[in-house]
């Protein structure tokens, strides 16, 4: 292509170059709307897990449980602690004679604390007295 | 026909000639109408808004004019030309349109032209009173010895462009407006580009944060492998919870509890109750509840999967 043809579309090359500008500049815009679309789909899934994972570590991994569980101990009186045996992250109770506030308070304690409850029995022995077993851990 | 080198005078008696270079071509007045006067104007562009007013009396109607201006000492001088009519001359005598980079017109030469010069047998060009005309040389006198012009050592300035006005498709006015709306919108879509990338950068942030604070958390087998282990542990845990809440709101001076279980994945119990109404309220409420329901009597014993 000479000066000549040059000069003589100047006006068409004028206008094809900045069309090919638009062009560009929308291809730009595109290619940033899918890695935005593709990358911020990403991100926010594993902000979600990463948020997730801390707060279930949180709840279900308390390293200070091993403590905590004690107050299930003394939560009635010791006459009703029939056996509360503690073994690494393992917990093993059983109580006897529980009026029925008695099981609720015990009850709430368990259900409150973030322990995997792996059996729980609770059975009327008599007119309002309950006995409860439970094995949970952590 | 005048040639000098790649400079020609365009004139009606001109000879056919072949090219294989651009001309720069100075038309004769037998292709332009020239005025000048002295207006209270400042600007090239403010002269050429009120060009076509000043040619209203001397012009064709029927056909459509190009006008230019330029500065002459004190005055403006503007020039009216019908481009289609030049181009079909400059075609008729083998110029191809393409060929011509400038043009250019007599009048420029007005000082250089003060003595006659000949432009073919029949003519001559000369200015009289500051404007440059044809005279036929038969007016002129036998003896009279004609100017050599050296028109590529001349000094011209204020041309135009035939791209400018025929060659091209597009005329000047749609290449600007075109040109301009166009990289509008190229500046709009990359601005909007960039505001889009930056979009995420919060995001951005927040997960390199979150990294930082725990780095064992970078691989998606790791976390994937986490979260398998305590989604499900969560989702029971929350579930023997919830049942024990409804079964305890089950409960009531009227019905109570006489056996409750939970073991693997299932929880039940057993409900005493007063009477056949409460015994069927219980049974409503942990119907409700989702719990599987027997009744036996006045005993109620619910079921629910874990």
């Amino acid at each position: 292509m000479n000066l000549m043809t040059l000069q003589r579309y100047k006006n068409e090359l004028i206008v094809f170059i900045s069309l090919l500008f638009v062009l560009f500049a929308y291809l730009y815009k595109l290619s940033a709307y899918s890695y935005v679309k593709e990358n911020k789909a990403k991100i926010e899934q594993q902000i979600s897990e990463i948020n997730t994972i801390v707060n279930l570590k949180k709840e279900w991994d308390d390293k200070t449980l091993t403590k905590k569980v004690k107050v299930l101990k003394t939560v009635v009186a010791s006459s009703k602690v029939k056996s509360f045996t503690k073994r690494s992250k393992k917990l093993t109770a059983s109580y006897i004679s529980l009026t029925a506030n008695e099981l609720n308070k015990v009850t709430n304690k368990l259900i409150n604390m973030p322990v995997q409850i792996t059996s729980l029995t609770i059975k009327e022995s008599s007119k309002n007295k309950y006995s409860m077993e439970f094995t949970c851990k952590w | 026909m005048e040639k000098r080198d790649n400079r020609l005078f365009i004139h009606r008696d001109m000879e056919p000639v072949v090219l294989n270079h651009s001309v720069e071509i100075i038309l004769t007045p037998q292709f332009y109408t020239f005025i000048r006067e002295s207006l209270d104007v400042k600007f090239t562009y403010q002269a050429k808004q009120i060009a076509a007013s000043l040619f209203d009396d001397y012009l064709d109607t029927s056909k459509e004019y190009q006008y230019h201006v330029y500065k002459c000492e004190n005055e403006w001088c503007f020039f009216a030309y019908n481009i289609d009519e030049i181009d079909q001359f400059l075609e008729s005598r083998g110029i191809e349109k393409h060929r011509v980079s400038k043009i250019y017109f007599a009048q420029q030469l007005s000082s250089e032209l003060e003595e006659p010069i000949e432009l073919n047998e029949k003519n001559i060009l000369q200015t009289i009173d500051g404007t440059v005309t044809i005279i036929p040389s038969r007016f002129m006198e036998s003896n009279l010895s004609y100017k050599a012009l050296n028109l590529s050592e001349l000094k011209l300035t204020s041309g135009i462009t035939m791209g400018g006005s025929l060659n091209s498709f597009i005329s000047l006015k749609e290449t600007i407006l075109l040109s301009s709306i166009f990289l509008i919108l190229g500046s709009i879509f990359i601005v909007e580009g960039n505001r889009i990338k930056s979009s995420i950068s919060n995001e951005d942030e927040k997960l390199t944060a979150l990294l930082d604070e725990n780095p064992t958390y970078t691989s998606s087998m790791i976390r994937k492998s986490i979260l398998e282990k305590y989604r499900p542990i969560d989702k029971k845990e929350r579930s023997k919870r919830q049942s024990i809440k409804d079964i305890s709101k089950l409960l009531s001076a009227k019905s109570q509890l006489s056996w409750l279980m939970i073991k693997k994945e299932t929880i039940q119990a057993d409900i005493e109750t007063s009477n056949k109404t409460i015994s069927k309220q219980v049974n409503r409420n942990a119907k409700a509840k989702n719990f599987k329901v027997i009744n036996n009597k006045l005993n109620i014993k619910v079921e629910k999967k874990i």
